[in-house]
């Protein structure tokens, strides 16, 4: 691979040693991302064990529908990401534009759904954590803590999935301007890596959230 | 001699001459001055701590506390800790010594991501200013460990300001782990094998590790903190379901590994400057190094036996206490090891050499009085008595700050391209050590006799030690004073260093003091392994 | 290319088999301790994401003890994390025995599910 024209920087020996190096970097900074969200969820099992009850009475006011439908849409993004990944090692830079709009528009739309339609109908039905707490009796504590688990970590995950459009409108920018080839792509393959690593978190939180507290 | 061409022609400046503009400083991506910009931070914050544990030290001369409020003397040494803590242990060794010396080390011209350094320092000083505030604002009372349900219910302090400030450090401090670990993986100049590197950068490695894995968890830690303390959410609120010790699990298994974080690197730095003043090989130089591969890793494993008397499970302080006592063998075998490189060897007693002279033994009390409060029923007795003050003082002041010490008098010829004095040198180190057990000592007594920690007053029984105590502080405090008066002094008047003052083996020492911008002129190679010192009884030439 | 292609189609179409196991097993009548297990789709979800999309085994090696080590650590906060409230006793005190005022009961209540 001819890398006499592709820049890198100083401290590095080639072009392919600094793309090894971000890599690297990248998959270690989603390292941290995992015990970031781990703590959230040792905090899970700590809130459903010592309240399994009213926990549970708490995920069945989730709104199934609307949360699959995201997991849906998640799922065909990252999909539609490394598609076009594929199609700038195969030299198509017009596809992987198209690709990157399409991820970016489908992470757009759980936004909505997610903070623009869901939130609000949750909001409304009383389940915002706090004095108006819809849910009463002996299982408010646990219901109560669902919630607080249930918006703390959509809130965080909806926050990265925010820097993930804005990382993918990078690269939708730079794509335009024609910096990427099947020699240098690097900045797309480290944003892929990110965007795939929200989508694994959303796969984790989706079954926490709307499955393992609706039980027949 | 090793074949290596590292020539550095006189025409190339200094990376303290190239650029002289504020600008060049605060924009600027070499990793060596980035250092520096990180010395003056640490040294800043080192003294407002300082300043906390000077006060503290004066409240505690009469039984009835000098400092008539006690929710002062609880601002006092929360500030203490929280500014001790996050913003001169856990950094100090990394950013000032690491940042400096690792590329160096290396032999690689800077670090993997030097844009990425340059952020940490700039988050470490935005979380700096928060604490300033947090402090001016009227500071906090909850110890730096923030218990709930005191720091979310019921503490009048500047909770949410200061775990912000933290907060934010952890930032900081996940940058340089990454840029660390990445840098080692990737940047060894050719021929520099993992077994041919300086225990020191093994010792970062594993301190990036730990950096890099822990501090996520503080990060979501503090952030359910702040929520609970301004939403009253009830995740750590037992009238609402939650579970107080979950913020304590969560909190520790952080701020567990953290201690080692701030250990670690003076390990290292031990294990650097032992072999160059005995002009020795290091002996057990794999022992050495996956030593602190194993502390870093059994590290993640021990954070319950903070929790031994707060209500836990029984089985799992079983299971805590025996995995803390596993902990503490690596720490022994470097111990030993330090003691196998002396052996024999010819022993030069200079000021980085006295410091770790001095290192060597306040961390084997510490470390060994670490294994009595690991011991469940002894815990019970001394948990939260000044036993454990005096324990982790004896590690992280006696230890620790011993190590930055020893290690900044080591390089600082490599740094500024100056000699500090050595006399005073030497006269620093015994003056800290004497003040420093003369501070610490009796606190190991006053524990084990039952007086509390964090109390404003105490029982007129314990006043003779607490007396002797705080005068051991006056005198670790001229202790502290005198290095930055004289190394400051040297960076005018002091001798022209040369490349290698103190006869060291490592590719640091081959390039000039202080070094260009670029560190090498040419990539060095390596061929040797380190430590490459004649051997005591051969009569050879180096 | 095309095959590229192929196998990122076949494992979206994987992953939606994954996600409707995962769905049915929601409304499976397994008990309330059981329900965790619903999580294992979840994981194989996440493992094809990682090894496929973001093609975890190829690149340097390093990746791949990033990964371990992520995981790893991951297991130990959840698992030696868990342990403590799953090992919890209440230790109860008989009142009768501590001299003082006279004592509701015998022993203290045991808390209902909180309010």
């Amino acid at each position: 691979m001819s890398d006499t024209t592709i820049k890198y920087e100083f401290q590095y020996s080639s072009a392919e040693h600094q793309a090894d190096t971000a890599i690297s970097g990248m998959w270690l900074f989603l390292a941290t991302e995992v015990l970031f969200f781990g703590a959230l969820f040792l905090s899970w099992i700590y809130s459903r064990h010592w309240n399994q009850a009213g926990f549970d009475a708490g995920a069945q006011q989730t709104w199934l529908a609307i949360g699959t439908i995201n997991t849906v849409i998640l799922l065909t993004s990252s999909f539609v990401y490394s598609v076009g990944l594929a199609f700038i090692r195969a030299g198509d830079s017009r596809r992987l534009m198209q690709c990157c709009v399409l991820a970016w528009l489908l992470g757009a739309a759980f936004l909505i759904l997610k903070f623009g339609v869901e939130w609000p109908d949750d909001i409304e039905k009383g389940l915002l954590p706090g004095p108006g707490f819809s849910i009463e009796g002996p299982l408010r504590g646990g219901a109560q803590l669902f919630f607080v688990f249930y918006f703390f970590g959509t809130a965080l995950h909806g926050l990265h999935m925010l820097g993930g459009l804005g990382v993918v409108g990078w690269i939708i920018r730079r794509t335009r301007r024609g910096d990427f080839s099947p020699d240098y792509h690097t900045p797309v393959t480290v944003v892929g890596l990110y965007w795939s690593f929200v989508d694994i978190v959303w796969i984790v939180l989706y079954p926490l959230i709307y499955l393992i507290g609706r039980g027949p | 001699m090793s074949a290596m061409a590292v020539d550095t022609p006189q025409e190339r400046p200094s990376y303290l001459a190239d650029g002289v503009t504020l600008r060049s400083w605060l924009l600027t991506t070499d990793h060596k001055r980035i250092a520096l910009l990180y010395l003056g931070s640490v040294t800043i914050f080192f003294f407002v701590g300082g300043a906390a544990a000077a006060l503290i030290r004066y409240n505690l001369i009469v039984p009835e506390g000098m400092i008539a409020s006690a929710d002062t003397y609880n601002r006092l040494f929360t500030m203490h800790g929280i500014v001790m803590v996050w913003f001169f242990l856990v950094p100090v060794v990394p950013v000032t010594l690491g940042n400096f010396v690792i590329p160096l080390m290396i032999g690689a011209r800077d670090l993997a991501f030097p844009k990425l350094n340059l952020l940490s320092w700039y988050l470490f000083v935005a979380a700096g200013v928060v604490l300033i505030y947090a402090l001016f604002a009227g500071g906090l009372d909850t110890g730096w460990t923030f218990y709930t349900p005191l720091s979310s219910n019921f503490s009048r302090g500047h909770l949410v300001a200061a775990v912000a400030a933290v907060f934010i450090s952890g930032f900081s401090s996940i940058a340089t782990g990454l840029n660390f670990m990445v840098t080692i993986h990737r940047l060894r100049a050719p021929g520099m094998t993992w077994y041919r590197m300086p225990v020191f950068l093994w010792s970062l490695y594993a301190t990036s590790v730990l950096y890099v894995l822990a501090t996520p968890v503080l990060a979501m830690t503090l952030l359910l903190l702040g929520f609970e303390r301004i939403f009253r959410l009830g995740v750590f609120d037992p009238t609402l379901g939650g579970d107080p010790l979950l913020f304590q699990h969560l909190f520790w298994f952080y701020s567990h590994p953290a201690v080692y974080i701030m250990i670690l690197p003076g390990l290292g730095v031990i294990s650097e400057i032992v072999p160059t003043f005995s002009s020795k090989r290091i002996f057990g130089y794999k022992f050495v190094v996956w030593s602190s591969i194993a502390i870093a890793v059994i590290s993640f494993l021990v954070w319950g036996h903070h929790m031994f008397v707060a209500g836990t499970s029984l089985y799992s302080a079983l299971v805590f206490s025996i995995l803390s006592y596993m902990v503490a063998v690596p720490s022994a075998i470097k111990v030993f090891n330090w003691i196998g490189t002396m052996h024999k060897g010819y022993i030069r007693f200079d000021a980085p050499m006295l410091y770790a002279l001095g290192f060597i033994g306040l961390f084997t009390i510490g470390g060994l009085t670490g294994l009595f409060v690991a011991a469940l029923a002894a815990d019970v007795h001394l948990a939260q008595t000044y036993f454990v003050v005096a324990h982790f003082h004896y590690v992280m002041v006696g230890g620790m700050v011993s190590a930055f010490f020893a290690g900044i008098h080591y390089w600082w010829p490599k740094i500024t391209g100056r000699m500090y004095p050595e006399m005073w040198g030497r006269a620093g180190a015994l003056i800290i050590f004497i003040g420093f057990n003369l501070t610490f000592f009796p606190q190991f007594i006053l524990g084990y006799l039952g007086m509390p920690r964090r109390y404003h007053s105490y029982p007129p029984e314990f006043q003779v030690f607490n007396v002797l105590s705080s005068a051991g502080a006056t005198i670790l405090a001229v202790g502290y004073l005198l290095p930055l008066a004289y190394l400051t002094w040297s960076l005018f008047y002091g001798k022209r260093a040369p490349d290698n003052p103190w006869g060291a083996t490592g590719l640091e020492w081959k390039t000039s003091s202080p070094p260009i911008t670029e560190n090498f002129i040419t990539t060095p190679e390596v061929t040797e392994p380190p430590y490459n010192y004649p051997q005591p009884d051969a009569a050879r030439s180096g | 290319m095309t095959a590229r292609l192929r196998e990122l189609s076949l494992t979206l179409l994987l992953l939606f088999v994954l996600l409707a196991i995962e769905f049915g097993m929601a409304f499976l009548p397994l008990a309330r301790s059981l329900r965790p297990l619903i999580l294992i789709p979840a994981a194989l979800m996440v493992c094809v994401v990682g090894s496929v999309f973001m093609e975890a085994r190829q690149g340097p090696v390093i990746v791949r003890l990033f990964i371990v080590a992520g995981l790893l650590w991951l297991a130990i906060l959840l698992g030696l994390g868990s342990l403590d409230p799953l090992t919890r006793r209440d230790y109860y005190l008989d009142w009768t025995m501590i001299p003082g005022p006279a004592k509701p009961s015998a022993t203290p209540p045991v808390p209902a599910e909180v309010r």
